[in-house]
């Protein structure tokens, strides 16, 4: 086993002193990278760094049939590996719980700001295009919420748009860029006792009690979650979207700027 | 093999992307790629993209799996459900890709001086996020880089490429077109320091002058391979000293 | 002439004794990456783990309580285990501990004694090759650590290394860049200059 080197009564003493390990302040986030198209086969491809945490989001699309419920829809499925390559505490095995929930939170996300318009995904009376996202860790140093909904959406918004002619996919050549029909990111707030950290990392996720994930756009908020045993009151919640409001305008730029 | 209708895959002697039979496509290794591993390499081998990690020597647990004179290996290799320009494909570990991890494994077997850590366990993860063919030897290739990076001490490193067979021509270093069209396919890893083979499979049509010719090719490559895999590994290094010697 | 070695790199075209080598008729080959010297035939490991020696100094942290015994973390492949009848601290779970290693099981269990309790602090995680860059030559690197920022270390053969008071943030700093450039020379000198100009 890795020794974690910090204890929580280390992390406790600086975030009481008004400090974190790597002398950010309380709401900011580590230095952002990210390098789109990394993966030519993948219709769209970003790999995203916060600070350490390393991951790609990829995006696969693909003629299938619509669902029952929604002929005239095109599908989103959105997943999220937590690779084994990423962490020692990370699994070999089917997706964990967590895996599951990252993958369902930045999914909601996509879905709900119409960052993939599903009406326009028709293709004709029986086939509507597939959109499939995936986040892959490919190194965890905390925050996989926001780093994995940044890949997701610079890869949607980099993304090329297969064409379906004669009964087959036209995935090279000269292609359209794939229109996304708005953009959220996604602020996740880590509460350590009274303490509250945008962006934490490996560290202090390690000792967090709860921890916050609000998606939003411009205007509006599009998914949030909240997770773990601890708690948030309604005035801190109130003064946590305001920041994500703040916050994710740095996000939603950088992506636009990716276009 | 491959189905639907058969590309010419020489023209002139030329193949479709322009390289001789023995030519290697181009390849690049990056090191130390996976901050919380203790060895990574990042290879681009042709359009190959693939990340190596590996963790360990750890306590090998559950307890029973537990060798008592070695260290064992456990090895992953998945291919990204991304990694291929057609269909989005299943993620996890299926048939194919559990041989692959269990053929690669074989082959850190050998090289790796497992008993200087009894009782532990060594983990190496190999994941495909391009495939172009010939990516269980791009991953073997990776994951030596890997597993050197890590300081863990081995016999020597090994280095892996394929070779095949169109029409009356061997070649060298099949990409997923050759691969899916030729008439033969041959995975082999090779020890430079000694020659040894670690891991070799083979399916199609194949003389033994074939092999012969193939295996002649897969040494020569090894002057290349290696140099990559060495160049790699010092890189990082290198790059601190230059810091100071001027 | 110094130079950096990969594994399966030939070192010398005779087979001679030099550790972390092989050898055959044609020669020695390394099994490490490392640094090689040809004059001295010294091959000194860049990366690795470390592995128990009975005698050595350790930090680690206290897993389990198991009543009769402690279990350690010692960040290796092998535990530590301290018998608790043997000692007189007090310890507890998650607790840091400093101690040595008397001698090692079969299994490569680690029996450690005269655990002594770090209190505070912070620790920090290095690759235990350069444990011994780290100390120095007769303790010089440690000791100008030590007289420039006023922080205490103990250094756990095991690549735990604990700091406390003083300017920790500055030691820390020291440690890290000794750790990234342990293979280089003049190492000593850059790192006092570093410690001198950053000095409140």
């Amino acid at each position: 086993m890795q020794i974690r080197t910090v204890t929580e009564d280390f992390i406790a003493d600086l975030l009481a002193n008004g400090k974190r390990e790597d002398g950010r302040d309380f709401m900011s986030y580590r230095d952002i990278k990210v390098q789109t198209g990394i993966v030519p086969n993948a219709e769209g491809s970003a790999m995203v760094t916060f600070g350490d945490t390393k991951v790609i989001g990829a995006v696969k699309i693909s003629p299938g049939e619509p669902m029952p419920d929604k002929p005239d829809e095109g599908n989103l499925m959105t997943g999220a590996e937590l690779h084994p390559m990423a962490s020692e505490s990370f699994d070999t095995g089917p997706p964990s719980p967590d895996a599951i929930e990252l993958g369902r939170v930045i999914d909601r996300g996509i879905r709900a700001s119409n960052m993939i318009n599903p009406k326009a995904l028709v293709i004709n009376d029986e086939l509507v295009w597939s959109v499939f996202v995936d986040v892959y860790v490919l190194n965890y140093d905390g925050n996989l919420f926001d780093a994995g909904m940044f890949a997701s959406a610079a890869a949607l918004n980099t993304c090329r748009m297969p064409k379906y002619e004669d009964e087959k996919v036209i995935r090279e050549g000269n292609l359209e860029k794939f229109k996304p029909g708005g953009l959220a990111t996604s602020c996740t707030f880590a509460k350590l006792g009274k303490s509250i950290v945008l962006d934490a990392s490996g560290n202090e996720e390690a000792f967090m009690d709860a921890r916050i994930t609000i998606s939003n756009d411009e205007a509006v908020i599009r998914a949030m979650q909240k997770g773990l045993h601890g708690s948030f009151t309604n005035a801190e919640l109130e003064n946590l979207i305001d920041i994500s409001f703040n916050k994710s305008k740095e996000l939603r730029k950088m992506i636009s700027d990716l276009r | 093999m491959g189905g639907g209708e058969k590309p010419e895959l020489m023209i002139n002697g030329k193949r479709l992307d322009g390289r001789m039979p023995d030519q290697l496509r181009s390849i690049k290794i990056e090191s130390g790629v996976i901050k919380n591993a203790v060895g990574s390499a990042y290879i681009e081998w042709g359009n190959n993209k693939i990340i190596a990690a590996v963790y360990g020597p750890k306590e090998a647990l559950p307890k029973h799996v537990q060798d008592p004179e070695r260290a064992i290996i456990k090895c992953r290799y998945t291919m990204a459900p991304f990694s291929s320009l057609e269909e989005h494909g299943r993620s996890g570990p299926n048939r194919r890709s559990t041989e692959i991890s269990k053929v690669t494994k074989e082959v850190f077997e050998n090289v790796i001086m497992l008993e200087k850590f009894p009782g532990s366990e060594i983990d190496i993860f190999v994941e495909v996020l391009q495939g172009d063919g010939g990516t269980r030897a791009a991953g073997i290739t990776a994951a030596a880089v890997a597993v050197a990076a890590s300081g863990i001490p081995m016999t020597d490193i090994p280095y892996a490429v394929s070779f095949g067979k169109v029409g009356d021509t061997v070649i060298l270093d099949l990409n997923k077109i050759e691969d899916n069209y030729s008439d033969a396919d041959m995975p082999v890893a090779i020890s430079p320091r000694t020659g040894d083979i670690l891991l070799l499979q083979m399916d199609g049509t194949l003389s033994k002058d074939d092999v012969k010719a193939g295996m002649d090719m897969v040494y020569r490559a090894a002057e290349v391979i290696t140099k990559v895999q060495r160049d790699a590994l010092k890189a990082p290094y290198e790059k601190i000293s230059e810091r100071y010697t001027k | 002439m110094q130079r950096i070695v990969v594994p399966g790199e030939r070192l010398h075209d005779k087979p001679i004794r030099i550790d972390n080598t092989i050898t055959d008729n044609n020669g020695t080959y390394s099994c490490i990456l490392g640094y090689f010297d040809d004059q001295s035939k010294s091959l000194i490991p860049l990366e690795g783990l470390w592995l128990p020696k009975s005698g050595d100094t350790v930090v680690g942290i206290v897993e389990e309580d198991r009543g009769t015994t402690f279990t350690i973390n010692l960040n290796a492949p092998y535990r530590g285990l301290i018998i608790a009848r043997f000692i007189e601290t007090d310890i507890r779970a998650r607790d840091v501990i400093i101690a040595s290693i008397k001698e090692l099981e079969k299994d490569g269990t680690a029996i450690l004694v005269r655990p002594k309790r770090l209190e505070g602090g912070k620790m920090i995680s290095v690759k235990p090759s350069k444990i011994p860059r780290i100390i120095g030559k007769a303790n010089t690197m440690v000791k100008q650590i030590t007289d420039n920022t006023g922080t205490s270390l103990i250094i756990g053969l095991n690549g735990i290394i604990w700091l406390k008071g003083g300017n920790v943030d500055l030691a820390t700093k020291a440690i890290l860049q000794i750790e990234e450039e342990a293979h280089t020379s003049g190492l000593t000198d850059r790192i006092r200059e570093m410690l001198e100009a950053n000095k409140v």
